[in-house]
């Protein structure tokens, strides 16, 4: 597995990781586990911004890479 | 009218009388009951069970429970109102240990022996008096004793932990029923219940109990104790892909040679393990 698949791999599983805690915050009763869970999914998501901009650039720099 | 039959009805017309009155009285349990009540509650027994049995004329004796009932239902009344009353009727707390030290004149007071001030304290699972710190005898005559701190059971708190605020759980099936008001509560419905359902592969047939949580995590059992449900949670999962991740963010900055990206994939790593720190008592 190259370095490409395994940052996309952890990049898709994040995304899987931000929809949970999306579904998570809709189906809580309690006001301050959905806030916790809300802002937390803000931070993952500069997370998976920084990666996403991490695999374009792969994507640029070994243009075989792409669609893998 | 023979006398068996005169005693049957007349039984029967009282147990029903006090039964009102005992309702009227109000409902405490009998361990909370105070000295008054108790003697009150027997007082009431007692001209009932000699009206019954024709130990006194009957009008007399209706007199009698008529007083004590309407005594007793004034007081109660009063009692409600009035501290002063509550207080003077059924007594107020004392304080019988303080700083770890028995108070022996309060006890003498209250006419409480050393024994039973001991037997009351290993009812609350309490051996040794150097343990309590402070303990207080209820109107009831309960005693309820504070452990002195280093003796208390530990709390999360006390170990620094935080944990996921109390979950309300909310009952969804019974005996194969789906309780749709339980369910409504909760704000999801039956497609929601029969998609995680059949996730887990079970028909609702075969559910006994089903609760859900706060985070919607569903607890099922089944008639059949032979069938294994898989028990990895939407939650754990969670978890352990964020801590994955984590990992993965780690094992990337260490093995690319370009240093912006490195310094990128630690400052992911760094996110994701605040990340999980703030989830991770929610979430376990």
């Amino acid at each position: 597995m190259t370095t490409y698949a395994k940052v996309k791999q952890t990049l898709v599983s994040l995304e899987g990781a931000k929809s949970t805690m999306e579904t998570l915050e809709q189906i809580t009763q309690k006001a301050e586990a959905a806030q916790s869970l809300r802002y937390n999914a803000q931070k993952l998501d500069v997370v998976i911004n920084r990666l996403k901009k991490r695999v374009q650039k792969m994507e640029f720099e070994e243009p075989n890479y792409k669609g893998f | 009218m023979p006398d068996w039959l005169q005693i049957i009805i007349r039984s029967i017309v009282f147990l029903l009388l006090v039964l009102v009155l005992t309702r009227v009285l109000g409902r405490k349990v009998a361990s909370r009951m105070t000295y008054f009540d108790i003697v009150f509650a027997m007082t009431i027994g007692v001209i009932a069970a000699a009206i019954s049995l024709n130990l006194v004329p009957i009008v007399i004796g209706s007199i009698a429970l008529l007083t004590w009932g309407l005594l007793g239902i004034g007081l109660s009344f009063l009692s409600l109102k009035s501290k002063w009353v509550r207080d003077f009727i059924h007594g107020r707390e004392a304080v019988v240990m303080k700083d770890g030290k028995i108070m022996e004149d309060q006890l003498m007071k209250l006419r409480y022996s050393p024994e039973d001030l001991l037997q009351q304290l290993r009812s609350k699972q309490i051996f040794s008096v150097s343990d309590v710190e402070f303990a207080v005898m209820e109107s009831n005559g309960e005693i309820n004793a504070l452990l002195k701190t280093n003796r208390q059971p530990i709390t999360p708190k006390d170990v620094g932990i935080e944990v996921s605020p109390s979950t309300g759980v909310q009952t969804v099936i019974l005996d194969g029923t789906i309780m749709d008001e339980a369910l409504t509560t909760m704000g999801l419905n039956r497609g929601w219940l029969h998609t995680e359902l059949d996730k887990i592969g079970v028909s609702v047939d075969n559910v006994f109990i089903a609760q859900i949580d706060t985070l919607g995590d569903l607890y099922l059992d089944l008639f059949d104790d032979v069938i294994q449900i898989p028990q990895a949670s939407t939650r754990q999962l969670l978890l352990t892909t964020l801590e994955k991740a984590k990992a993965d963010c780690e094992s990337f900055s260490l093995e690319t040679n370009d240093t912006t990206a490195k310094q990128m994939y630690q400052q992911c790593a760094e996110d994701l393990t605040l990340i999980i720190y703030d989830l991770k008592p929610m979430l376990k």
